[in-house]
């Protein structure tokens, strides 16, 4: 549950998710669940030539499962933290 | 079962889908005057939108027996479009989990039956609803059946390997781990999926060959120590 965990504290900036088909949407990260589904508000798509066509919607959900790749803002890691919850993770198993 | 777009033609007698019974498929909520535009085609004209716990169902109104059905499953994505220059009617746009050797969007549609061979390979379908206003509860009601379709491997890697393996990059050196960590090393990150595709495969190669937990606990033990 450790993604589940780190993605819930990024709520609120923004992120941008690459998908499994190269689609990549930037957004503010609205909310995410266990499955890691992903919502997004304010996005708008990275290859707009691309894409044209999803120039701008205003919220969007994406599937868990498609999702390739989440870039995180700078400063939405906290090291510190993110280190003592892989260790806890990797010694619980 | 292959994934995408399907043709619906199991209609009971009062015009309303027969849903898979046994597997627990139940009906969520109606939607009246709803059209479907598939790929880069024209709007069908309209029909009635069923949401059930597992797929979205649209079945034709001008034109019985035709309709079409996708699982949430198979449903990547969905979005709320309402800017004209995207589409001229504000709409829920979904994109379709498709055929791999899907080339779709060119696709020649003038012949209904070419049309029909192409759904598995249609990737987006948009939903156009007569009353605009309700797109954002359809909206929800998306996210909610995706919700309780999360995808049958998703279990294995919550506590299998998958998900333990499937974790944060770090730098090769133990030094990383320590000293400050150069941010770099947190851009981009996986999500935790094995996709099967080259890059999160040398991604767990990479930490399978990776003593770096152990180094870590090691580590932290002479830092106290200090």
């Amino acid at each position: 549950m450790l993604f589940f965990s780190y993605f819930k504290e990024l709520v609120g900036k923004e992120v941008t998710v690459e998908l499994k088909n190269d689609l990549a949407i930037r957004g503010t990260l609205h909310s995410v669940d266990q499955y890691l589904n992903i919502k997004l508000e304010n996005t708008r798509v990275v290859d707009q030539d691309k894409y044209p066509h999803m120039l701008s919607v205003r919220n969007c959900f994406i599937r868990g499962s498609v999702v390739r790749y989440v870039l995180l803002p700078q400063d939405g890691v906290d090291i510190d933290i993110l280190h003592d919850a892989t260790r806890r993770e990797a010694r619980g198993g | 079962m292959a994934p995408g777009l399907k043709r619906f033609t199991d209609v009971a007698g009062d015009g309303t889908p027969r849903l898979d019974d046994a597997a627990g498929e139940e009906l969520m909520c109606v939607e009246r005057a709803a059209s479907v535009a598939l790929g880069s085609r024209a709007p069908e004209p309209p029909g009635t939108l069923f949401i059930t716990t597992r797929r979205v169902i649209w079945l034709s109104e001008a034109e019985k027996g035709k309709g079409y059905a996708v699982d949430f499953l198979d449903i990547t994505l969905h979005a709320v479009s309402r800017d004209p220059e995207a589409y001229p009617s504000p709409c829920l746009y979904t994109q379709i989990e498709a055929e791999a050797d899907s080339d779709e969007e060119d696709g020649d549609f003038d012949s209904e039956a070419n049309g029909d061979s192409q759904l598995p390979k249609i990737s987006e379908m948009r939903i156009i609803l007569a009353d605009a206003a309700q797109l954002d509860s359809l909206f929800d009601a998306f996210c909610h059946c995706a919700e309780l379709n999360p995808d049958p491997t998703a279990e294995e890697n919550e506590d299998g390997e998958g998900m333990t393996n499937g974790g944060w990059i770090h730098g090769d050196e133990d030094e990383h781990m320590v000293d400050g960590i150069d941010p770099e090393f947190f851009i981009p990150t996986p999500i935790g999926q094995n996709g099967g595709d080259g890059l999160s495969s040398s991604v767990l190669e990479l930490q399978i060959n990776d003593q770096r937990f152990e180094d870590a606990e090691e580590e932290e033990a002479r830092e106290n120590g200090h």
